[in-house]
C-alpha cells in the first residue's frame, strides 16, 4: 500500500496532466458555451435562463437554415472537387510516377503553400479571379473573353476554388498516405484473376485507400465548414456561411446566447461527420489490420 | 540565484505602481493615438499610451465584457456610447478638469447618447458624414441619388457597408427619413429594398482597406464611405473619386471618448483628454484620418482656411443636414437582425 | 503432350546495362512441375513475370496453349500466379479472396463460392473460409494464396519463390503438399526458387539460370549427375575442381593429367589433345580407400581437416599440387569411428571413371 502511492501519484500527473489539460481546454469553453445557448438575449446583453428558444429560433428564422445550408453545400462542394483533384493527383504520384525525385517535389508543390499564411493563400486569389486579375487578363490575351468578366470574384465559386485551394493538401496527405501503404502486387494479384484496371481500381485500390478518402474528407469538410475567411475576401453578397453568422452573433449583435446555441449546432454537425468518418475508417481497418 | 530572484521581484513592485501610472490604454480607431502627435504628448505628460484598435463598433462590449479591465479609455461612436453606459462599462466624466469642453459644437454636446442622469460619459472628439462616393471616369453625370445604389446598369459594381448603416440607406431610399426609429413595417420595406439589390452588390465592404481595394482593382464604382476616409487613401493612389451626399441625405457618426470605469490611472487619462480636445489632438487626428473635429476653436486655431472649409468646420448646415447616430436600445435587434437576414439571402 | 508455354527468344532489357533475361527459349509440357533454379538476381522472377504478363518482353515470343500471348495483358491471360508474399486481398475474407476470380468467369455467388469452398479443403483449410488474411498464420495465407490461384482452373500455375516465407519446418512440409497438390490438380506448374533442394525435391524438370540464360535444362537427377559446367555442378551439389589437361583417349575414357595425379574419366569431350580442362567429383562420390584397397582412379594426398557433422563425416584433403578437395563418408555404425581418419595422415581417394566430370576450360577455384 505504501509502496504504492508514489506510483499512484506518478500515475495521477501522467495521466492528470493531459486530463487537466482536456478540461480546462475543451470541456470547461464546450461547457460554457452549452450553459450560453440556454440563456436569454436581454438588453444590453443577455440574463441566465434555461429555455430552448435560441434553439427555436435556428429553426424556425429562415435565415440560419438558409446559412447552414449553404455552408454545407459550400463544404461539400470543397470536399468533392478536393477529393476529384487530389486522388487522380495522389494515384498518379503513387501508382504511376517513375522519377522520385519528380514524385517528392510534385508532392511538396502541393504542400508547401500550408507554410505560407492562410491569409495570404486567400488574397491570391482575389488578385487571379479579380476583373482586372489574372486569370481575366489570360482569357482576354487569348481571346476566349473580349472584356474582363466579374463572374470569376466575389461569388460562391470563388468561396469554393479558393477553400479548395487552401484545404486541397488535407485531401492529399491522407490518400497519399492510404494509397502508398497499398501493396503494389495487390493491383497485379487482381490482373492475374482476371480483372481488368478499372475493376482493379473498384475493387481493391478504391477500398484499400477508403480510409484516406475518409480522413481527407472528413477534414476538408470540417475545416470549410468553420472557416470565415473566404467569404470575407472572396465571397460575394451571396456568401455567408455559418461561422461568420456566428461571429455576428457574438459581436454585432452581442448575442451570444444565439450565437452559443449556433456553435453547437455546428459542433453536432462536425461530430456527426467525424464519427461517420471514423467508423468508415474502423470498417476498412479491420480488413487491413 | 534565489536572491537576484528576490532583488527581480522587488524591482517588479516597486516599479508596478509607478509604470501604471504613467500609461494609459486606449481602446480605439486607428488613427486616433496615431505616434505623429501622440509622441509630443508622451514626451509633456510623462504619460505613455498605449493603443489597441478595433475594426468595428461592435467591438467595444465584447473586448470590455471578455475579462476587460485592461482599457482606460475607448471611443465608441454615437450609436454605441448608451450602450457601454448602460452595460456599466464607463464612468461620468468631470467635464470642469476638461480645457476647452464649451468649444465644442452644441450639437454634440446635445447628443442624448453621451449624457445619462444629468452627467456626461463622453467627450465630443471627432466626426463626419456617412457620405456617398463614385468613380469619377464611370459617372458622365454625377448621381445624386441612393437610388443610384439600386441602378440595375450598374449591376456587379456596387458596394455598400456591411453595417446595420444599411438599413438606414435603404429606409431613406423608401422615403422612410425618421431612420433610427423605424416601425417593424419600415424595416421590413427597407430589408425588402437591399433583398432586391442584392443581386446588383459586388460586394458588401466590411473595412476601410476593403472598399480601398474594391476601387483600386475596378471592382466597385460607388458605394457609401467614411466621409473623408477611403476617397483621402483612394487620392493618395491616384484613383479619382468624389464623394457626395445624396438628396435623401446622410448618415452622420460622430465619435467621443470615454473612460472605463474605476480606471487606475485616472491622472493621464485626464491630461490624455486635454490633449485630445486640444488643438494638438484635433489637429493631429485630422491630418491622420481627414475626419472633422469637435472642437470648433481649435480647428480655427490649427487647421489652414482650406482644410477648415473642406471639413466643413463652419458649416452649419452641412452638419445640420446630417442625421447624427442615435442609439437603437431595445430596437438595435430589429435592425441587426433585418440586415443579418439579407446577408444570409 | 503438347507444349503448353512456349518461349522463343525471350530477352527482357530494363536498360543498356540492366539486362533482366538474355534469349531464353524453353518449352514446358503440360501437366509439367518446372521449376527456375539460379541464384538471386539471375531473372528468374523476371521471366515468370513475362509469363505471367506483368512485364513485356523487350524480344522474343510466348506462346500460351499455341496462340502467342505476348502482349496480351495478365488478366487475358490463363495463366495464374502464386505471388512471394501471397498478395492476399486484406479488406476481404479467405472466401471473397478466393472467389475473388470466378465472378469474371461468369459463375454465379453461389457456385463461387462451392469452388472457394472446395479448394480450400483441397489446401486443408476448410474451416477458415470467413476469417481475414490478417487472421491467418504465414503457412495458411500460404494456402490460401494457393487456393486462390488454382480455384480458377489455369492451363499454368506460376509460383514466385512460394515457400521463402515460411519457417524451416513448414517449408519441408509445404514441399511435399504441394507436389502431390501439382498431382491432384494436373495443372501446369513453373515454380521459381533459389533452393537447390527445393528445386530438385519438388520439380519434374529443373531450369538453372545464370545472368539471365539457361545454364542447364533438365530431369534433376541428370543435372546432378550430368552438370553440363562447373556453375552448374557446384550450384547443385557441392563439387571439387582440380585444373588438367587432355592426354588422350583410352577404351575406359577420357585420360588427364593433372597436378594432383592422373585420372580416367568416362565422359567424352570433343577436345583435342593438350586441352586445358577442369576435372570435378562430388565430395559424396569419393572414397577413403583403405590399406590394399584400389580404385579405377587413385589419388593419394594429406588429411587437412576433418569436421564431424553426425551423419558422417566431411574430411578436406590436401592433394598433390596443393588444390584441397571435400570428401564425405558416412558412418555406418559405432566401429568405424575408432577408424576416424586424424588430421595429417596420408590417404588414398579411390573416384570411378563415371563420377568424374570433365568441362572445358579452367576454372577459378
Ligand atoms: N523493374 C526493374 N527495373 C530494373 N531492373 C530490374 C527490374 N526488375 C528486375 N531488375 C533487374 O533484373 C535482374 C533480374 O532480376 P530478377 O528477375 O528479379 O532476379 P531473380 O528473381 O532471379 O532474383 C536483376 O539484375 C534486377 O536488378
Ligand atoms: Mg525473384
Amino acid at each position: 500500500m505504501i509502496a504504492r502511492a508514489p506510483r499512484n501519484l506518478s500515475a495521477l500527473l501522467v495521466l492528470g496532466i493531459p486530463l487537466l489539460w482536456i478540461v480546462v481546454f475543451m470541456l470547461l469553453p464546450y461547457g460554457i458555451i452549452v450553459t450560453y445557448s440556454f440563456w436569454l438575449k436581454s438588453y444590453p446583453t443577455f440574463k441566465p435562463a434555461f429555455q430552448f428558444g435560441n434553439y427555436l429560433t435556428l429553426l424556425t428564422d429562415v435565415q440560419y437554415l438558409q446559412v447552414l445550408g449553404r455552408t454545407l453545400k459550400i463544404s461539400i462542394l470543397v470536399s468533392i472537387l478536393s477529393l476529384g483533384l487530389a486522388y487522380p493527383f495522389a494515384w498518379w504520384l503513387v501508382f504511376r510516377c517513375r522519377s522520385q525525385a519528380l514524385r517528392t517535389w510534385a508532392y511538396m508543390a502541393v504542400i508547401a503553400p500550408l507554410w505560407v499564411s492562410y491569409l495570404l493563400r486567400a488574397y491570391i486569389w482575389k488578385t487571379i479571379l479579380g476583373t482586372e486579375g489574372i486569370l481575366n487578363s489570360f482569357l482576354m490575351s487569348t481571346g476566349l473573353i473580349s472584356e474582363p468578366s466579374s463572374l470569376f470574384l466575389y461569388n460562391q465559386f470563388a468561396m469554393v476554388v479558393t477553400l479548395t485551394y487552401i484545404f486541397i493538401p488535407f485531401m492529399v496527405m491522407p490518400i497519399y498516405t492510404a494509397l502508398e501503404r497499398i501493396p503494389l502486387n495487390l493491383a497485379e494479384a487482381s490482373a492475374d484473376l482476371g480483372m481488368g484496371p478499372v475493376q482493379t481500381f473498384l475493387k481493391v485500390t478504391l477500398p484499400l485507400s477508403t480510409p484516406g478518402i475518409a480522413a481527407g474528407f472528413t477534414l476538408t469538410f470540417c475545416l470549410s465548414f468553420g472557416d470565415f475567411i473566404a467569404p470575407f475576401l472572396v465571397g460575394g453578397p451571396d456568401g455567408n456561411l455559418i461561422a461568420s453568422v456566428i461571429q455576428t452573433q457574438f459581436g454585432a449583435a452581442l448575442n451570444w446566447p444565439l450565437g452559443s446555441a449556433l456553435s453547437i449546432v455546428m459542433l453536432i454537425i462536425v461530430l456527426a461527420i467525424v464519427s461517420l468518418s471514423d467508423r468508415l475508417e474502423a470498417t476498412a481497418h479491420t480488413g487491413a489490420a | 540565484m534565489k536572491k537576484t530572484l528576490t532583488a527581480m521581484l522587488t524591482l517588479g513592485l516597486a516599479a508596478g505602481p509607478a509604470l501604471a501610472e504613467g500609461t494609459v490604454n486606449v481602446l480605439t480607431w486607428e488613427g486616433y493615438a496615431d505616434p505623429s502627435f501622440i509622441t509630443k504628448f508622451e514626451e509633456e505628460s510623462g504619460c505613455k499610451v498605449s493603443a489597441t484598435y478595433v475594426g468595428s463598433n461592435d467591438d467595444f462590449a465584447p473586448k470590455l465584457l471578455g475579462g476587460g479591465g485592461i482599457y482606460d479609455l475607448i471611443t465608441p461612436s454615437i450609436d454605441t456610447t448608451a450602450l457601454m453606459i448602460d452595460l456599466g462599462l464607463v464612468e461620468p466624466l468631470d467635464t470642469a478638469a476638461i480645457t476647452g469642453w464649451n468649444d465644442i459644437y452644441p450639437k454634440f454636446l446635445s447628443q442624448e447618447g453621451i449624457q445619462r442622469d444629468g452627467a456626461y460619459y463622453g467627450m465630443p472628439y471627432v466626426w463626419g458624414a456617412i457620405a456617398f462616393m463614385y468613380l469619377d471616369s464611370a459617372f458622365p453625370t454625377p448621381p445624386t441619388s441612393i437610388a443610384d445604389l439600386w441602378n440595375p446598369e450598374l449591376k456587379g459594381k456596387i458596394s455598400l457597408w456591411d453595417d446595420k448603416s444599411s438599413i438606414y440607406v435603404a429606409a431613406r431610399k423608401n422615403g422612410d427619413m425618421d431612420i433610427y426609429n423605424l416601425t417593424d413595417e419600415q424595416i421590413e420595406k427597407a430589408k425588402a429594398a437591399l433583398v432586391e439589390q442584392k443581386p446588383l452588390v459586388r460586394k458588401y465592404w466590411a473595412t476601410a482597406g476593403e472598399l480601398v481595394d474594391l476601387y483600386k482593382a475596378g471592382e466597385v464604382v460607388i458605394s457609401n464611405t467614411w466621409a473623408g476616409y477611403q476617397s483621402g487613401l483612394l487620392k493618395a493612389e491616384g484613383v479619382k473619386v468624389t464623394e457626395f451626399i445624396p438628396k435623401e441625405g446622410a448618415e452622420g457618426w460622430m465619435d467621443s471618448w470615454m473612460v472605463v470605469k474605476d480606471t487606475p490611472n485616472k491622472e493621464c487619462a485626464y491630461k490624455f483628454l486635454n490633449m485630445q480636445l486640444s488643438e494638438l489632438g484635433q489637429c493631429g487626428v485630422a491630418n491622420v484620418n481627414g475626419y472633422s473635429v469637435a472642437n470648433a476653436a481649435a480647428a480655427k486655431a490649427c487647421m489652414p482656411a482650406e482644410q477648415y472649409a473642406a471639413l466643413h468646420q463652419d458649416d452649419p448646415n452641412y452638419l445640420d443636414s446630417l442625421q447624427v447616430w442615435q442609439a437603437l436600445g431595445d430596437r438595435f435587434e430589429a435592425y441587426t437582425n433585418a440586415w443579418n437576414a439579407v446577408k444570409a439571402q | 503432350m503438347a507444349a503448353i508455354i512456349e518461349l522463343q527468344r525471350i530477352s527482357k532489357h530494363y536498360s543498356k546495362t540492366i539486362i533482366g533475361v538474355d534469349d531464353v527459349s524453353l518449352d514446358v509440357e503440360d501437366g509439367e512441375f518446372v521449376t527456375l533454379l539460379g541464384p538471386s538476381g539471375c531473372g528468374k522472377s523476371t521471366l515468370l513475370r513475362m509469363i505471367g504478363g506483368f512485364e513485356a518482353p523487350t524480344h522474343g515470343m510466348i506462346r500460351l496453349a499455341g496462340q502467342d500471348v505476348t502482349h496480351v495483358p495478365p488478366y487475358r491471360r490463363d495463366v495464374n500466379m502464386v505471388f512471394q508474399d501471397y498478395a492476399l486481398f486484406p479488406h476481404m475474407t479467405v472466401g471473397e479472396n478466393i472467389a475473388y476470380g470466378l465472378k469474371i468467369q461468369g459463375r454465379s455467388r453461389a457456385q463461387a463460392r462451392d469452388m472457394a469452398v472446395d479448394a480450400l479443403a483441397l489446401v486443408g483449410l476448410p474451416d477458415k473460409i470467413d476469417q481475414k488474411p490478417a487472421q491467418l498464420s504465414g503457412g495458411q495465407r500460404q494456402r490460401v494464396a494457393l487456393a486462390r490461384a488454382i480455384v480458377r482452373r489455369p492451363k499454368v500455375l506460376l509460383l514466385d519463390e512460394p515457400l521463402s516465407a515460411l519457417d524451416a519446418r513448414l517449408r519441408d512440409q509445404m514441399r511435399i503438399e504441394m507436389k502431390h497438390l501439382h498431382e491432384k490438380v494436373g495443372i501446369t506448374f513453373i515454380m521459381v526458387t533459389h533452393d537447390q533442394e527445393e528445386a530438385l525435391t519438388m520439380s519434374d524438370r529443373v531450369v538453372v539460370m545464370e545472368k539471365g540464360r539457361v545454364a542447364q535444362d533438365g530431369r534433376p537427377q541428370d543435372l546432378y549427375d550430368q552438370p553440363a559446367s562447373p556453375y552448374v555442378a557446384n550450384f547443385i551439389g557441392t563439387t571439387n575442381f582440380v585444373a588438367g589437361s587432355l592426354t588422350g583417349r583410352s577404351p575406359a575414357g577420357t585420360r588427364i593429367a593433372s597436378a594432383a595425379g592422373d585420372f580416367t574419366a568416362t565422359a567424352d569431350l570433343a577436345l583435342p589433345q593438350g586441352a586445358e580442362v577442369t576435372l570435378g567429383f562430388r565430395p559424396e562420390k569419393v572414397r577413403l580407400l583403405a590399406e590394399g584397397e584400389t580404385a579405377a582412379n587413385v589419388v593419394p594426398g594429406r588429411i587437412a581437416e576433418v569436421i564431424y557433422y553426425g551423419l558422417g563425416l566431411r574430411t578436406t584433403v590436401e592433394l598433390a599440387g596443393g588444390t584441397q578437395v571435400h570428401v564425405d563418408c558416412l558412418l555406418p555404425d559405432s566401429l568405424a569411428r575408432s577408424a576416424v581418419p586424424q588430421p595429417g595422415a596420408p590417404v588414398r581417394l579411390g573416384i570411378e571413371p563415371h563420377n568424374v566430370f570433365v568441362f572445358a576450360g579452367r576454372v577459378a577455384a
